[in-house]
């Protein structure tokens, strides 16, 4: 018997939220990328794109950035998450949350914060601005990457590991074999929660005086010349960069990937 | 000044009602004083007395005492109902730049009254944006005309002068704030003469220590001052009777060599300098992590004072080739106004109340920039405050003249003349109102065409991005190592997985 009220009208709120907040926006950026500044449709903006060797220098100094800020997240989470959630200690609860606990401060005042430590420590910021870059945004994105991984390996079975070594499996060959592939959807929703902002976080490099663009200043450089085509084009490309990204990254991962980020 | 309201008012029921048609006049009633209109006022942000002074900030000048209790806007709204006996109600909001005032206006929004910069004055104007402002606006026979009574001559001239498409700014615009550009620096570890200068950005004895804006059209200015800064130093230059316009054409070229040109220096710029900032240049000059910042006379003036507090003495320069004369000024909307007379009346006696001379000293006092008015006709508020504020105590050891006397009434060596700390010519006064040598070799940058600003817009980009022909054949050959790598590596992961899961999958349900 169906009754008048179908569990799928909960779902109204949301699909009006995607329609005007998600939808309607993507048409309009579609919009904009496809035509030029005489309203002409065409693939013009495309082409200008990947052509001038300075946005197409913007891209690769984007995607480097986030590569090196990463993998560095990456190469401290893992550990420090490893740690955390094999050890027997008791007080784990207290551990994790001061690990998450500089996200409850506003990421500007913490950059700012950063800003005077770098200060002291360097004496002149100016001078490294990528690698400030990186160490800003990895300040920033680190416990978006331990937690999921953190989140994914407690959840692992630890019989498996004992059965490993039953089996005859070293140390090493139960981690690579058993562990660190059990622990991938945790890595993997780290990564996609750290490599995309940090790709069009600008705030990070104008806060630590890093003066050249990414993608997303670049993107506000275009808006505020009222250049509206050029800067949904770069926001277009941006957009496929990320499904490219999350496609290749994510794949069959999915629904897992899910459940290491809902924790969030 | 009853009969005019009730004619006004009456006129605007009858546009309102559409049936404006000639000798047919009904018998309407005229605007009741208890109606409220509605003024929407967008100003940048921080830019008027929002009033709340401690009460020791009190500026106790000879001719009574001034002291910003409330926010300006609000005792307008008082002021408005006790002159003219109607209500009226300002929303007042703001930008943050004048791109962004654009952008809101394009995007739909609606307000009455704008305070941009004068190149988007300009621009609004050669769109047809803007309503001109009434011709009674001008009449200085009328007591409350606060703004054409006490303007300064200076700005009054600039105004009158300036056109764009025959048209000159003051029949659209009241200027609000003014200055100059310069250099903001600390004379502990730079001298006078490195930072007299548009080439100080590129002063390799610095390198990471001075900031410049991170502003197209600021940083525009400073590269065509150091480019061309060696003809505007030449004799033939300065003494050529047109100096003034050829001083001006030279500052608004924008032909595609001089943009080019503009590229390549600022390209270097990027090299040398701190970083292009917005805000942050103010409290880094206080901390000392830079030495000289590029800076508007009246966030210098701002600066200079936060500096102090934290003892540190920083002074102002304006380089010798030339200097950026700006203003804001207030415009009112077509889009807000529409054709409503009491509205238009409205924010004209806002313009109007604001050009008070006691408020403008408010407005200077609360923000530190320096207001267009000079007064004179309804009191002299403007030259005491400077005075007040920056003149030698009688025990002051080194002190030196300083003539304002160019904004106040035209004059040289007249009753304008201050008595100051010798320091002050070259900080907070100096900053606030430049001596007349410096106006003289200042330009207005006027707002460019589309195809001027397109090509200076996209100069800009280049200069801020990364240009991919900077990596080199080895960079090359690491990216495409690394991209292997990953390709390789997510290849495996993928494999591994595969087979991980097959194998877990039983032992996962035993």
């Amino acid at each position: 018997m169906k009754g008048t009220f179908q569990r799928k009208y909960l779902g109204i709120p949301y699909a009006l939220y995607l329609l005007v907040f998600v939808i309607m926006p993507l048409i309009v950026i579609v919009k904009y990328a496809f035509t030029d500044a005489s309203g002409r449709p065409g693939i013009g903006n495309f082409i200008n794109f990947f052509t001038d060797p300075n946005t197409l220098g913007t891209l690769v100094y984007s995607l480097f950035l986030a590569f090196a800020t990463t993998m560095i997240c990456l190469l401290i989470a893992y550990p420090a998450a490893y740690c955390l959630a094999m050890s027997k200690i008791s007080s784990k609860g207290a551990i994790l949350m001061l690990m998450i606990m500089p996200m409850w401060i506003n990421f500007t005042l913490r950059i700012t914060a950063l800003k005077e430590l770098l200060t002291m420590i360097e004496g002149n910021l100016a001078l490294h601005p990528f690698a400030n870059s990186v160490i800003g945004m990895t300040y920033d994105f680190l416990p978006f990457m331990i937690l999921p991984i953190y989140n994914q390996i407690s959840r692992i079975d630890k019989s498996l590991l004992e059965a490993a070594s039953d089996l005859g499996a070293d140390q090493v060959q139960a981690f690579l074999r058993v562990l660190l592939p059990l622990s991938m959807p945790g890595v993997i929703s780290g990564i996609s929660m750290v490599f995309l902002p940090a790709m069009t976080n600008y705030v990070v490099l104008d806060m630590l005086y890093n003066s050249t663009y990414i993608m997303g200043s670049l993107i506000g450089s275009y808006f505020s010349a009222y250049d509206w085509h050029g800067g949904s084009t770069i926001s277009l490309i941006l957009l496929v960069i990320i499904c490219i990204f999350t496609l290749v990254v994510g794949g069959d991962e999915g629904e897992k990937n899910v459940r290491g980020g809902s924790v969030l | 000044m009853m009969t005019f309201k009730k004619i006004s008012s009456k006129l605007i029921v009858l546009a309102c009602s559409g049936i404006l048609l000639a000798g047919m006049v009904p018998a309407v009633p005229a605007h009741a004083a208890e109606d409220v209109i509605t003024i929407r006022v967008c100003n940048w942000e921080e830019y008027i007395d929002e009033g709340g002074w401690d009460e020791d900030e009190v500026i106790d000048l000879e001719s009574g005492d001034i002291f910003g209790e409330n926010a300006l806007y609000e005792d307008f709204e008082e002021w408005y109902y006790e002159t003219y006996g109607q209500r009226v109600k300002v929303e007042y909001s703001c930008f943050g730049t004048n791109e962004e005032l654009y952008n809101m206006l394009t995007l739909g929004d609606e307000f009455d009254l704008v305070a941009p910069s004068e190149y988007m004055i300009m621009k609004l104007m050669s769109e047809g944006r803007l309503v001109p402002y009434s011709d009674e606006f001008f009449n200085e026979d009328n007591e409350y005309n606060y703004y054409i009574r006490n303007v300064s001559p200076f700005i009054r001239e600039t105004f009158e002068t300036n056109e764009i498409n025959g048209e000159y700014w003051n029949e659209y615009a009241a200027c609000y704030m003014w200055g100059v550009l310069g250099f903001l620096y600390n004379p502990e570890y730079l001298t006078d003469e490195e930072v007299s200068t548009w080439k100080l950005l590129v002063n390799e004895n610095y390198i990471r220590q001075i900031t410049t804006k991170d502003n197209v059209r600021d940083s525009y200015f400073a590269a065509l001052g150091a480019l061309k800064g060696d003809l505007f130093l030449s004799e033939e230059f300065l003494n050529d009777p047109d100096y003034h316009e050829r001083l001006g054409a030279e500052m608004n070229d924008t032909s595609e060599e001089t943009v080019a040109a503009a590229l390549e220096y600022l390209q270097r710029v990027k090299d040398i300098v701190y970083s292009f900032e917005t805000d942050s240049g103010k409290s880094d000059m206080v901390t000392g992590k830079i030495y000289s910042n590029l800076q508007w006379s009246g966030d210098a003036v701002y600066s200079m004072d936060l500096a102090e507090e934290e003892d540190v003495y920083l002074a102002y320069s304006v380089p010798e080739e030339c200097t950026n004369l700006w203003f804001d000024g207030w415009v009112m909307l077509d889009v807000g106004i529409k054709g409503d007379a009491e509205k238009q009346k409205a924010c004209e006696a806002f313009v109007n109340f604001l050009s008070r001379p006691d408020n403008a000293v408010r407005n200077m006092y609360y923000i530190g920039y320096t207001s267009s008015i000079a007064g004179g006709t309804d009191g002299d508020q403007i030259f005491e405050y400077i005075d007040w504020n920056y003149s030698a105590d009688e025990d002051e050891e080194e002190t030196a003249e300083y003539d304002i006397g160019y904004f106040f009434d035209g004059s040289e060596g007249g009753d304008y003349v201050l008595t100051v700390p010798e320091e002050q010519t070259y900080r907070q006064l100096f900053a606030q109102y430049p001596p007349k040598e410096v106006t003289d070799r200042s330009a207005v940058m006027r707002y460019f065409d589309t195809e001027a600003n397109a090509r200076i817009n996209q100069m800009w980009i280049n200069v801020r991005c990364f240009n991919i022909g900077k990596i080199k054949a080895a960079g090359w050959a690491a990216i495409i190592v690394l991209v292997i790598a990953i390709v390789i590596g997510v290849i495996v992961m993928k494999r591994g997985d595969k087979k991980a899961r097959v194998n877990r999958r039983p032992l996962q349900h035993q």
